[in-house]
């Protein structure tokens, strides 16, 4: 009798803990979902300001547009605006799309080989650039003087912590001859990518579209010298 | 009758053993319900979203007083745009700018100390800058200069020859980077363990980093032009 009792009991004890533990583990996936619900939230948040500031920028330059300024004015604000990466462009150039190797490394064989690594966006990024790129944005993410491009993981982050996964399309507006010879060329980077297998297609484009940058800008340490 | 009840325990006590051992073995595993990484992502990105937000509103604050003078009068609004001007500049990199940063030297080894006395040995290439100014970058750089070339959203750093070109100016060694922003970010993110002062030092380039607490860096000086982007139409 006693032994059945303590049987059961021991039993009971048991799954009560396991109760417990999937209790715990629910919190702790909820708990996940709540956060990312709030990311997405935020993320509907900030694209809402971010198209208020763009908004009220075309106000200031209506605004401001009667007034006594030269064109010279407008026009050095207009090209600021481009380099700062704060508006919207269009224009003829090319489309580069990079992704990890279809090569599958041999036994033994090091699988780094036929990854795509953020030094090999810098340097595609470095080469457009070389050629005359104006603007260019990765995934949608615009490309500033501040951007820096990361690997983690399979993923790359760029634009301080926005993630992209591949493929990795690269777009540039310019001269899509340029651009495209730039890459292309014998003993550039494409023939130094495709040795890996890594994929690599340039493709000319008559007329592509670069976002402004979505975020803010602030500079807390770098204040204007006089 | 004494004897079965020992037995019986004996039996309890061990089959309760068991169960308690087992628990915790199960327990120390829990906390993996969900992966630890993804959870601490997610919660880096809601910080950055954050702090995004905190500057667009801030964006929008500044544009909106602006528009409100700019509705005032000629004078008002001829204000309001050129201090939007400069402002966008300053974003631009076409204002020189002054803050606490660091500045690296990066310099090949002198020939006399190189092994063999061989002048094939490394010489620093674009790769290595491109490295150090992407570590910067992701470390909160606001603004950087290499040998004073201001680096802009276009700016190229392309192996010609012997030098490199920046902002279609050839500079050679040494190469002298420097960047405002967090100085103490900026130099630990170079010189961590594993990180790329080790890594271009193995190489044998000889890299100083220095932290200051104020750095001037001139305004990019070339002319832009934009013959191909135009101004994407809304609507």
């Amino acid at each position: 009798m006693l032994a059945i009792f303590g049987l059961i009991l021991g039993i009971m004890l048991a799954y009560q803990f396991r109760v417990t533990r999937e209790i715990q583990r629910i919190e702790s996936v909820q708990m996940v979902k709540d956060l990312s619900t709030q990311v997405d939230q935020m993320k509907k948040d900030r694209d809402a300001l971010q198209a208020r500031v763009d908004t009220l920028r075309a106000m200031l330059d209506s605004a401001t547009a009667a007034g006594p300024l030269t064109s010279e004015m407008k026009d050095e604000l207009e090209k600021a605006k481009v380099e700062a990466g704060i508006s919207e462009l269009t224009g003829p150039g090319v489309e580069v799309t990079l992704n990890d190797s279809n090569i599958s490394p041999r036994p033994g064989e090091n699988p780094n080989l036929y990854v795509l690594h953020d030094e090999d966006v810098l340097r595609v990024l470095n080469e457009i650039k070389a050629a005359g790129a104006e603007a260019i944005s990765i995934n949608g993410q615009r490309l500033l003087a501040t951007t820096e491009v990361r690997c983690t993981g399979p993923t790359i982050v760029l634009n301080k912590n926005k993630r992209l996964a591949p493929p990795y399309i690269i777009t540039a507006i310019g001269n899509p001859d340029t651009l495209e010879s730039s890459l292309k060329m014998k003993g550039g980077v494409a023939e130094a990518l495709q040795f890996w297998g890594i994929q690599v297609s340039v493709k000319k484009m008559p007329q592509v579209t670069v976002p402004s940058y979505s975020g803010g800008i602030k500079f807390e340490y770098a204040k204007a010298a006089v | 009758m004494n004897k079965s009840i020992y037995i019986s325990i004996i039996l309890v006590a061990v089959i309760l053993g068991l169960m308690m051992a087992f628990q915790f073995r199960t327990t120390s595993g829990v906390d993996r319900g969900v992966p630890y990484g993804r959870e601490q992502e997610l919660a880096v990105e809601k910080r950055q979203l954050e702090k995004d937000m905190n500057q667009l509103r801030e964006e929008v604050d500044d544009l909106s007083a602006k528009l409100e003078k700019a509705g005032k009068g000629h004078s008002e609004a001829s204000e309001a745009f050129k201090s939007e001007l400069s402002k966008v500049k300053l974003y631009a990199g076409l204002t020189p700018v002054e803050g606490p940063g660091v500045e690296i030297i990066l310099d090949n080894l002198p020939e006399t100390s190189r092994p063999g006395g061989s002048t094939s040995f490394y010489t620093i290439k674009d790769d290595d800058l491109l490295k150090v100014i992407n570590e910067l970058r992701g470390a909160g750089a606001e603004a950087i200069a290499v040998n004073d070339q201001r680096i802009i959203a276009t700016t190229e750093i392309r192996q010609a020859g012997n030098h490199i070109n920046v902002n279609l100016t050839k500079i050679s060694a040494p190469y002298k980077i420097t960047a405002i922003g967090n100085a103490v970010t900026l130099q630990s993110s170079l010189e961590i363990k594993g990180g790329l002062v080790e890594f271009l030092s193995d190489l044998g380039i000889m890299v100083k980093v220095q932290a200051k607490d104020k750095i001037l860096i001139p305004a990019f000086t070339g002319g832009l032009r934009f013959d191909y982007a135009r101004p994407a139409q809304r609507g």
